[in-house]
C-alpha cells in the first residue's frame, strides 16, 4: 500500500493498492465521525446525514442520482459506525473518470433537501420497527446498551423512535459541515487504478470541500458497572433464544492486546475452539457458539454469542459461564497456544489476499488510530506471544464477576430458569422487545 | 489415434499427463477435455479422472492461496417424502469422523493449516469449499478424498448433529418470519416436484433420521462420478494432478441411481395463503413459476427482475418504498435452479399498511411492464448492475471457484457466468416484454399474505 499526502496544506491521507487482476476500482472516502458524535437526544444524526448526502448529492434528485450511478456500472453506499463513516464506491474501470466526477459532486454539493430528509426519517423509523423481527440484533443492541451504560458506545447508531423525529435540517447541515471537510477525510483506493490517478481524484474531492478542522475524539474510556447484570428481552412465541454474555474487552494500544486476541481465539474464535466444541459438537445445543473481541478507537466489548432452543437456554448459560470462569482461572494450555499461533499465522494469508483487504487494513490503522505498523507487525507479535502473556491478559482484562448477560426469548418460559443459573446476579431487567432501545 | 497438440502449453500438458498416467492407480488416469476462457485474463482447464471425477483448474497467481471446492450433484431434490433434509444433514456429518480421523479432527487440521472452510446445500447440489495458503494444498486434497469414501457414521454423532440441525432450523426458519414464509411459498407453488420441500427439511423428518438412512445416502451419492472438484489459485495444473491422482485414483465409481423426477404440472389458477406470524408488520411474498437456469428465457427474466427490483432506482422500489411509502423494503429474484423454479418477490409493509395494498401496487408495476413500457435507459442500467455484480464477485479465489463450480454443476459449463453476461448485454426491451408476458401471469403465481399476530402487550417487569 502506498501512502501519500498530495494536497498542499490540506494533507489528506491517500492510500492506494493497485491490482490489475480485475477491471474494477474500489474507492473509500472515510470521515472521522460517527455515532459517538451524535448529541444526546439526536442519536442517529451521523448516519442520517451520511445517507442524506448520498441521496441528495450533485444537485440531482435521489432517483436521478441512483440512475446515474447504476448506469455507470458503479455502486455507492454509505456506512456509519460508532467512530467512522465511510462512503464506499465500486466501479467498472472504464467508467472511473465519470464516477469520480460524480463522487466529487455528491460529496461537495448535496442539497440536503428537507423533503428528502423527511422521507429518510420516516424510512428510518420503519426500519427500526422492522428490526424488532431480528432477534440477534435485539440481543446485541441490549447487550451493548447495558455494557456501555452511560457511554456513547451504548447508543444506537441508527437512532431511536424518539431521537429520529427530533433531528432537524439544521442539525444535519451542521453535522455535514463539521465532518465532510478536507482535513477530516481519509481516502483509500484499490484495484485497477494508479497512484497518480488516485491522488488526482482525492485532490479534486478535497479542493471541492472546505478545509475545516480534523475532528478530535475526546471521548472518555468506557467503564463497566459492577456486578452480574441480566437483561431479558421479552418476545412472544420464541422457540429459540439469543444469548450474549460479556464484559469490556481490549484497546489496540494495550500492551496485552495481541495476547488477549490469541486467548480469545482459543476460547471461541474458531469452529473448533472451546465454546463450539462444548456447546455444539458435544451437546448439539446450538448451531453456533463464538466469542469476539472487536477493536475501535476506544475499548470495546468482549462477548460470547450462542442461540440454543428455549429449553436449553439455562443449561447453556450455565455451561458458558463455567467455560468462561475456567478460561479466566486456569488460562490456556501450551498445546492450545501453539495451535492458535499456527492458525492465526497461516490464516493471515486471507487477511491480505486482495487489494481491497490490504488497503482496508491501512485505512483502519489511520482511521482508528491503531499503533503504527499494527497490521504490518501482526504476525511477528502473534509469534512472539508467550503462554504467560496470554493467561495474564485474560486475568487482567476479563471480569467474570462483572458481566452483562443479554437474552432474547419469551420471558415467561426462560426467566426463572436463567436467573437460577447465574450465581451472584446483581440485577435483572425484563424489557419488551418493542421498547425504544 | 494420436492426439495433435497445437501449442507449447498443450504439449507440456500432454507430457505430464502421459507421465502421470503411466503409473496411475486403476481409476486415476487423467484426460484433458478442454480449455475454456474465464473472463479476459484467466482460463478454466477441464479434466476427468478414470473414475469419472470431474476436475476444473484455473491458475490465478494474484495471491499465494488456493481454493479447493468439491461439488456433489446431490441436493434436496434427490430426497423423498419423509426423508427431507437428509442432503443438508449429511453436509454436517461430512465434518465428522473418518477411518483415519476421529470426530472434530478434520476441522482442527484444516484450521491449523490456516484454512477457511464451509459448506452449503441447496435444491440441486451440495458444495464444500476450502481455501488454504498454497503450501497446504496437499493436506486439503488428502482430507477431501478421505471423506469422499472413508466417512465413519455412528449413532452418537448422528444424534448430536440432528440436534444441531434442528437448532439451525429454529434459527433460520421457525423463529424467522422471512424464512418460514419462504418455506410456505415453495410448498404452495410446487405440488409434484421435489422443490416443494425445504432444503433444511421438515422438523419431524430431521428428528426421525437414523444412522442407517445416512449411511445409505452416503453410499449412493458420495462418489467420484457424482462430483466435481474446482481448484483456483496460485498452483500449476500439473501439481494439482500429482496430488489428485494419488488421493482419488483408487476410489471406484458408483452406480448412480436414476432420478425419480416429477415435473411440476402447469399452474392454471392463483394460489393464495394467509397466515399470522409474530411479525412487526404485514408481509407479502409472491412466487411466479419461472424457467430453469439453462432456459433461453432465464437471462431475460433475470434482467427484467433487475429492472423491477435491482436497487433504489428500480421500478418497484421506487413505487412501493419511495412514492407510496408503503413498504420498508422490496426484493425480487429469479431462482438459479436446474429445473424450473420461482421468480420470488418479497415485500415488508410499513406500519399501518397492508400486504394487500402492497400486492395491488406490485400488480400495477407488473401490468406496466406487460404493457411494454420499459425504457432503454432502464435496461442499460440493469445490465450495468449485473456486470458489476459479476465482476465484483470474482475478487477472491473462493469467489472464482464458487462461480465456476456453480455453473458447471447446474449447467455443465464452467464459464457460463460470462456467457450469460454476453447474452444479457445483447437483450432488448422486446425480450423483456416477451418474458414478462410469458411468466408474470397471475394464474401461475402463488401469494402468501402475512399478518402480525395479535400479541399481548409488553412484558412482565
Amino acid at each position: 500500500v502506498t501512502e501519500s499526502s498530495p494536497v498542499a496544506n490540506r494533507e489528506p491521507t491517500v492510500l492506494v493498492e493497485t491490482s490489475t487482476a480485475l477491471p474494477l476500482v474500489a474507492i473509500v472516502v472515510a470521515e472521522r465521525t460517527g455515532a459517538i458524535d451524535d448529541p444526546v437526544g439526536k442519536e442517529g444524526l451521523a448516519r442520517l446525514t451520511g445517507r442524506l448526502v448520498r441521496r441528495t448529492g450533485a444537485g440531482l434528485t435521489t432517483e436521478e442520482l441512483d440512475e446515474r450511478i447504476d448506469s455507470l456500472g458503479a455502486a455507492l453506499g454509505v456506512d456509519v459506525g460508532q467512530s467512522a463513516a465511510t462512503f464506499q464506491g465500486a466501479v467498472i474501470e472504464r467508467s472511473l473518470d465519470r464516477f469520480a466526477e460524480l463522487l466529487v459532486s455528491v460529496l461537495s454539493r448535496p442539497s440536503l433537501a428537507e423533503v428528502e430528509l423527511g422521507k429518510l426519517q420516516r424510512e428510518t423509523l420503519a426500519d427500526l420497527v422492522e428490526a424488532r423481527e431480528n432477534d440477534r440484533d435485539l440481543g446485541q443492541r441490549w447487550f451493548r446498551r447495558k455494557l456501555f451504560e452511560g457511554h456513547p458506545y451504548g447508543r444506537s447508531v441508527s437512532g431511536t423512535a424518539s431521537s429520529i423525529p427530533a433531528i432537524t435540517p439544521s442539525d444535519v447541515l451542521s453535522q455535514y459541515k463539521g465532518s465532510l471537510t478536507g482535513t477530516n477525510l481519509v481516502f483509500a483506493f484499490a484495484g485497477n487504478i494508479t497512484e497518480s490517478r488516485a491522488n488526482a481524484i482525492a485532490r479534486r474531492i478535497v479542493e471541492a470541500l472546505p478545509t475545516g478542522e480534523p475532528r478530535t475524539d475526546a471521548l472518555p474510556e468506557p467503564t463497566l458497572l459492577p456486578g452480574r447484570r441480566l437483561v431479558v428481552v421479552d418476545k412472544p412465541d420464541r422457540t429459540q433464544t439469543q444469548i450474549f454474555i460479556g464484559c469490556l474487552g481490549t484497546h489496540p494500544h494495550d500492551d496485552d492486546h495481541v495476547a488477549l486476541h490469541v486467548g480469545n481465539t482459543i476460547l471461541g474464535g474458531t469452529f473448533t475452539a472451546r465454546l463450539m466444541r462444548e456447546v455444539r459438537s458435544k451437546r448439539g445445543w446450538s448451531y453456533g457458539a463464538y466469542s469476539s473481541l472487536p477493536y475501535d478507537r476506544h475499548r470495546r466489548g468482549f462477548s460470547l454469542w450462542t442461540f440454543p432452543k428455549a429449553s436449553d437456554a439455562a443449561p447453556c448459560i450455565a455451561l458458558e459461564l463455567s467455560l468462561l470462569e475456567k478460561w479466566w482461572k486456569d488460562g490456556v494450555t501450551p498445546r492450545e497456544l501453539a495451535w492458535a499461533k499456527r492458525y492465526l499465522v497461516r490464516s493471515h494469508a486471507f487477511a491480505v489476499d486482495t487489494a481491497s483487504k490490504r488497503v482496508g487494513q491501512a485505512l483502519d490503522e489511520t482511521l482508528y488510530g491503531l499503533p503504527p505498523g499494527y497490521h504490518r507487525d501482526y504476525l511477528e507479535h502473534v509469534r512472539a506471544v508467550t503462554l504467560e502473556q496470554v493467561n495474564t491478559a485474560i486475568r487482567a482484562r476479563i471480569t467474570p464477576e462483572d458481566l452483562v448477560v443479554s437474552v432474547v426469548g419469551t420471558a415467561s418460559d426462560i426467566l426463572e430458569p436463567i436467573r437460577g443459573v447465574i450465581p451472584r446476579v446483581s440485577s435483572v431487567d425484563v424489557v419488551p422487545f418493542d421498547s425504544d432501545a | 489415434m494420436p492426439e495433435i497438440h497445437s501449442s507449447p502449453a498443450a504439449s507440456r500438458r500432454a507430457a505430464w499427463i502421459g507421465a502421470l498416467n503411466a503409473k496411475a492407480p486403476i481409476h486415476g488416469t487423467v484426460t484433458h477435455e478442454r480449455s475454456v476462457p474465464f473472463g479476459r485474463a484467466l482460463a478454466v482447464e477441464t479434466f476427468r479422472l478414470g473414475n469419472g471425477l470431474r476436475v476444473l483448474v484455473c491458475e490465478d497467481h494474484s495471491a499465494p492461496v488456493v481454493a479447493y471446492h468439491t461439488w456433489y450433484r446431490v441436493g434436496s431434490r434427490h430426497e423423498r417424502v419423509g426423508k427431507t433434509g437428509l442432503a443438508h444433514l449429511f453436509e454436517h456429518l461430512m465434518f465428522n469422523e473418518t477411518e483415519n480421523m476421529k470426530a472434530g479432527e478434520l476441522d482442527r487440521r484444516l484450521e491449523e493449516a490456516g484454512a477457511e472452510s464451509n459448506a452449503a446445500t441447496w435444491l440441486d447440489w451440495t458444495h464444500y469449499n476450502i481455501a488454504v495458503p498454497k503450501d497446504r494444498l496437499p493436506l486439503v486434497v488428502r482430507l477431501e478424498a478421505e471423506r469422499m469414501r472413508q466417512l465413519v457414521l455412528r449413532d452418537p454423532q448422528v444424534t448430536s448433529e440432528k440436534e444441531v440441525v434442528a437448532n439451525e432450523r429454529r434459527y433460520r426458519v421457525d423463529d424467522d418470519v422471512e424464512g418460514s414464509v419462504n418455506e410456505l411459498l415453495w410448498a404452495t407453488a410446487f405440488q409434484q416436484h421435489a422443490y416443494r420441500w425445504p432444503t433444511i427439511g421438515w422438523m419431524q423428518d430431521i428428528e426421525g433420521f437414523s444412522t442407517e438412512d445416512c449411511r445409505a445416502f452416503y453410499d449412493t451419492f458420495y462418489a467420484p462420478n457424482n462430483a466435481t472438484i474446482v481448484v483456483v489459485g496460485d498452483i500449476t495444473e500439473r501439481r494439482v494432478f500429482e496430488l489428485i491422482v494419488q488421493a482419488y485414483g483408487a476410489i471406484p465409481p458408483s452406480t448412480l441411481p436414476y432420478e425419480d423426477v416429477h415435473p411440476e404440472p402447469p399452474q392454471t389458477a392463483e394460489r393464495r395463503v394467509e397466515v399470522h406470524k409474530p411479525a412487526a408488520t404485514e408481509k407479502l411474498v409472491v412466487g411466479y413459476h419461472a424457467p430453469a437456469l439453462g432456459d433461453f428465457d432465464h437471462p431475460a427474466l433475470s434482467l427484467l427482475s433487475e429492472v423491477l427490483f435491482g436497487g433504489r432506482a428500480s421500478r418497484v422500489y421506487r413505487k412501493l418504498v419511495r412514492e407510496l411509502e408503503a413498504a420498508v423494503d422490496v426484493s425480487g429474484s429469479v431462482g438459479p435452479f436446474h429445473d424450473p423454479g420461482l421468480f420470488e418477490v418479497y415485500a415488508s409493509a410499513r406500519e399501518g399498511k397492508t400486504a394487500l395494498e402492497l400486492l395491488e401496487a406490485l400488480d400495477g408495476e407488473i401490468d406496466r411492464v406487460c404493457e411494454g413500457v420499459v425504457a432503454e435507459g432502464e435496461v442499460d442500467r440493469a445490465k450495468a448492475r449485473l456486470e458489476l455484480s459479476l465482476v465484483g464477485g470474482l475478487d477472491t479465489v473462493d469467489g472464482k471457484a464458487s462461480t465456476i463450480g456453480f455453473y458447471d454443476t447446474v449447467l455443465g459449463r464452467p464459464a457460463a457466468a460470462f456467457e450469460r453476461l454476453d447474452m444479457t448485454l445483447a437483450l432488448t426491451t422486446s425480450d423483456l416484454l416477451r418474458v414478462a408476458r410469458r411468466y408474470l401471469r397471475r394464474e401461475s403465481r402463488s401469494v402468501v399474505l402475512v399478518h402480525p399476530q395479535v400479541q399481548p402487550s409488553g412484558a412482565s417487569a
